[in-house]
């Protein structure tokens, strides 16, 4: 035996980009995550070739997550091919040499940023979600040592007045995405930027959710069968996007959430917000075998 | 197959790349070496930034980015992020730095002297535009003095700490390895003074400067004397696995001690960077001075200029809203128009 059998020969960088403290030390934050559910856990968020904002916290968690076998799925606002998602699917699939897919059936790890898939996912399945900001009381408290100290005292008072003062003020919520819910009654957390449409996927879910914020350097996670419930008064129920109606203008796909095309003449069309659902729509119409996962809202109603 | 073919995402982004590294064309090494030698302070700023001193590195960065700084800085940090952590060197004080240039606005004169070394402050700021015309810029040579200034000084804190006008910090003998490094662990408040230290050292100079001239202009409590300014040079002591301590060479460091009256004693503040970086230090200098006590959520509050001034941050977050908001726009549409539609229905008259 040479000394040369027992290293490794110099590499320009470690195998999936972070070395091996700093996937250690993410391991333990979303351990300490999953353990306290919703509750933020620091982390020294390293850099990565990436600006921070650009999904940089859910980056470093893929890149902890990731081996040569684990299939990745990469969404921006829904959509596969979004540029940035583009980027990042790229950079995973470079430096860790794991194979990609499209198809939210196939993967075994999504990173998104902002949407939940329409088909439900699996207890195999790990959801990253990228998070800008982790605080769901930044509004209210822009200072982070302040609001960690409300959030360890369960001090959402002024979180309530905030929505109560929406509905005096609009007569409803004003809250669009990132709607303040309750995980497993004890943390109130920014569930990233999801639509309210999305929210009611992660409540008793049967994958994990990993919540991570690489420029705020946080990880929150809600676990597999996990509560997670919107902030909403007895009397005013929680409301998703009006959505339930609507019909995609290309895939003919309905009842899910949709992006808003403006059109010359003043009105609105409609397309599918989760872009591979929408293909596969598309190509069941044109009588290609597809496999459709069970999608968590049937006929435009989330299906419990 | 009509999705099929708007998938140009990948291909886009790739031209997009190529049209932006296509304005500055080939990149050589004698094009970093040029860049080495004539920015060698905006080489300084970037190392500083970056928290990482290699000047050829830094040259790199700034010739593959086109002197896009924060994206040079950016590029620098995340290559740092891979390397590995061989050594922590031996602390270094004040008077064993190899100093350039020291002065003190407190004094007229110091244990020492006032030593100006290299400086632009008592030039006119006068665009060689002659050079343009053909006419290249010799500047005139150095006529070194009879006498050189000691490379070696004593802080003027030491002096007034002798003299009972200030309390210095008390010494601080952690072991180098056990320094805690906010580059490895959680930022959290009330921070440790190594991760306020090392926040200031790689803050961006400009986010430094801006809410520093805050504090000066009159919102910090605290006026800053300039007790020090320093550019030097620090040798970088490591060990070999033997235990033989050796020099692994020399980095440009600079700092600031900035000082106020607060009741009978002085009060420090205390900035120091890699490279030399006058403005910064002396901004971040007066930045901590007066955050002390300071309220929370005011600009000299310690949470508050620590995230604002870090530059890879927030220019990040800063172009991340170029990035599609539609869905989170889409949501907060549906509310509005809802909202709208309430609001329509209850102004309609009772019949």
């Amino acid at each position: 035996m040479s000394l040369a059998t027992l290293t490794k020969n110099w590499e320009p960088m470690s195998y999936g980009f972070l070395d091996a403290s700093a996937k250690r030390e993410i391991r333990r934050k979303m351990l300490k995550a999953v353990a306290v559910p919703g509750c933020q856990m620091p982390y020294a968020s390293r850099e990565v070739p990436m600006a921070r904002g650009w999904g940089t916290g859910g980056l470093q968690v893929s890149l902890t997550l990731m081996n040569p076998s684990k299939r990745v799925k990469v969404i921006d606002q829904g959509a596969d091919d979004s540029v940035n998602a583009a980027s990042i699917r790229r950079f995973l699939a470079r430096v860790s040499g794991a194979p990609t897919t499209l198809d939210t059936l196939e993967a075994d790890l999504i990173q998104s940023r902002h949407r939940i898939p329409e088909e439900k996912l699996r207890e195999d399945q790990v959801l990253v979600l990228q998070v800008p900001n982790p605080e769901p009381l930044r509004p209210v408290q822009p200072n982070m040592s302040i609001a960690r100290q409300m959030h360890a005292d369960a001090d959402y008072g002024r979180m309530w007045l905030q929505l109560y003062e929406q509905i005096v003020r609009s007569g409803r919520v004003m809250q669009g995405a990132s709607y303040p819910s309750l995980v497993n009654g004890r943390h109130v957390m920014t569930p990233s930027p999801i639509p309210r449409w999305d929210v009611p996927k992660l409540h008793m879910a049967k994958h994990l959710t990993i919540l991570s914020a690489g420029r705020e350097k946080r990880i929150h996670a809600v676990p597999p069968f996990t509560r997670v419930e919107p902030l909403v008064f007895d009397d005013v129920p929680y409301k998703v996007e009006d959505h339930g109606d609507l019909t995609c203008n290309r895939s003919g796909a309905k009842g899910f959430f949709m992006n808003e095309i403006p059109q010359d003449d003043g009105s609105s069309t409609y397309e599918i917000s989760d872009s591979e659902f929408g293909v596969k729509t598309i190509k069941q119409a044109e009588g290609a075998p597809v496999e459709f996962g069970e999608t968590w809202y049937t006929d435009g109603e989330m299906s419990s | 197959m009509a999705y099929v073919a708007t998938r140009g995402g990948e291909r886009a982004i790739e031209q997009a790349e190529r049209l932006f590294r296509a304005e500055m064309g080939e990149i050589t090494d004698a094009r970093v070496a040029e860049i080495k030698a004539a920015m060698p302070y905006l080489i300084d700023r970037v190392m500083g930034e970056a928290s990482l001193y290699d000047e050829d590195l830094a040259a790199l960065a700034l010739a593959q980015t086109g002197g896009e700084l924060l994206e040079a800085v950016l590029v620098l940090r995340a290559w740092r992020t891979t390397q590995p952590r061989l050594q922590v060197a031996d602390p270094i004080a004040q008077e064993a730095l190899f100093t350039h240039r020291r002065i003190s606005a407190a004094f007229k004169d110091i244990p020492g002297g006032q030593v100006l070394g290299p400086t632009l402050d008592y030039s006119h700021r006068i665009l060689a535009t002659d050079v343009l015309n053909g006419l290249s810029f010799k500047p005139a040579e150095v006529e070194p003095a009879a006498q050189p200034a000691p490379a070696y000084q004593p802080s003027v804190a030491a002096w007034q700490a002798e003299n009972d006008l200030v309390d210095l910090p008390p010494v601080d003998d952690t072991a180098p390895e056990d320094i805690p490094d906010v580059t490895r662990e959680p930022l959290l408040f009330p921070a440790k003074r190594a991760h306020t230290l090392q926040s200031l050292a790689r803050a961006e100079t400009g986010g430094a400067l801006a809410l520093g001239y805050a504090a000066m202009r009159g919102y910090g409590q605290a006026h800053p004397t300039v007790n020090e300014l320093r550019l030097a040079e620090a040798d970088i002591m490591v060990r070999h696995p033997n235990g033989t301590a050796f020099s692994a060479g020399r980095v440009k460091v600079s700092q600031a001690e900035v000082v106020s009256k607060k009741g009978e004693k002085l009060e420090l503040g205390f900035a120091a960077t890699l490279g030399w970086n006058e403005v910064k230090c002396i901004s971040a200098a007066t930045l901590d001075l007066n955050s002390a006590g300071a309220e929370k959520g005011s600009a000299t509050e310690e949470e508050f200029f620590i995230y604002h001034t870090e530059g890879v941050e927030s220019s990040g977050f800063c172009i991340h809203f170029k990035l599609p908001h539609y869905v989170t726009f889409q949501s907060s549409l549906d509310a509005m128009r809802d909202a709208k539609a309430k609001a329509a229905s209850r102004k309609e008259p009772a019949e």
